[in-house]
């Protein structure tokens, strides 16, 4: 499944990620960033993946409902905006209650990726799975990679 | 046959960074009177996918990432580069062990910690004198 992500791993592990982190920190776009990049850790977290006929876009979203995240695509740009709130159970006769942690990304979000180009959004889809979305884009039939016969002269 | 053995080895590599390399999931923890409550960021996570243990007061979170994805996709780009989260929390005497409840909807595990019935946090009335 993501096994193959780890392809693009190419010099650091999960286990140094505090580490990349802190070095990002401290140097900011050592190399050219990509224009619509975002910060390690921001929500939600978006995986692209390509097939021969097919990009598909995995944005792990936990918490979310199918009617909380809109989905755009103009001009080769896909947006995805939406908002989370993260909500308490009130208690009785209680204003607040004590947090220990709030990690948790709470509020708005918007988040644009670039596409490539030849893709049919018309016949685009998205499924909504254990705070997974998956968004189907299909290439245009002119652009399937396609086998070409070779004939005998 | 070096040939064979390398593989091997290199195939040993990888299985193993596969089952070093897990996300971090980001957690909310509060407590109630009864409680302590954490709701943890999961997406992709199942029921089945989700292992929660106590062991020696120290609760471990465990999930499996399962998303059908057809075969032969290739990644153009990620941010989600592991296949499973992991996170652990030493849990204090008064958290019940034996009654910990936890659930998962859409991708949000939520896990109640109740407190031993001893450790209730009760109102003292003040009398007046």
């Amino acid at each position: 499944m993501f096994g193959d992500l780890r392809r693009f791993n190419t010099n650091q592990s999960q286990g140094m990620d505090w580490f990349q982190q802190f070095l990002d920190e401290f140097f900011p776009e050592s190399w050219a960033a990509d224009i619509r990049s975002v910060p390690r850790g921001s929500f939600p977290m978006i995986n692209v993946g390509r097939t021969d006929d097919a990009i598909r876009v995995y944005v792990f979203a936990a918490g979310l409902s199918t009617s909380d995240l809109e989905v755009n695509v103009q001009d080769n740009v896909l947006t995805l905006r939406g908002k989370r709130e993260v909500q308490l159970p009130k208690a009785e006769g209680e204003e607040r209650r004590p947090y220990f942690r709030r990690e948790r990304f709470s509020g708005e979000f918007a988040r644009s990726i670039a596409l490539p180009d030849g893709l049919d959004v018309d016949r685009a889809e998205a499924h909504f799975r254990n705070g997974v979305f998956e968004i189907l884009l299909p290439k245009r039939e002119e652009l399937k990679p396609r086998r070409i016969e070779i004939q005998a002269a | 046959m070096n040939d064979v053995t390398k593989r091997e080895a290199s195939r040993e590599v990888a299985t193993r960074e596969r089952q070093d390399s897990a996300l971090l999931p980001l957690v909310d923890i509060y407590e109630e009177d009864n409680a302590l409550h954490i709701l943890a960021d999961m997406p992709g996570v199942t029921r089945e996918g989700l292992s929660i243990e106590v062991d020696n007061n120290v609760l471990s979170l465990e999930g499996e990432i399962q998303i059908d994805m057809p075969e032969g996709i290739a990644a153009t780009y990620a941010e989600v580069r592991a296949q499973r989260y992991a996170r652990r929390f030493t849990l204090s005497h008064e958290i019940d062990t034996e009654a910990i409840e936890a659930r998962v909807d859409s991708g949000v595990l939520h896990l109640v910690l109740p407190k031993k019935e001893t450790h209730r946090s009760r109102r003292i009335e003040v009398r007046a004198a």
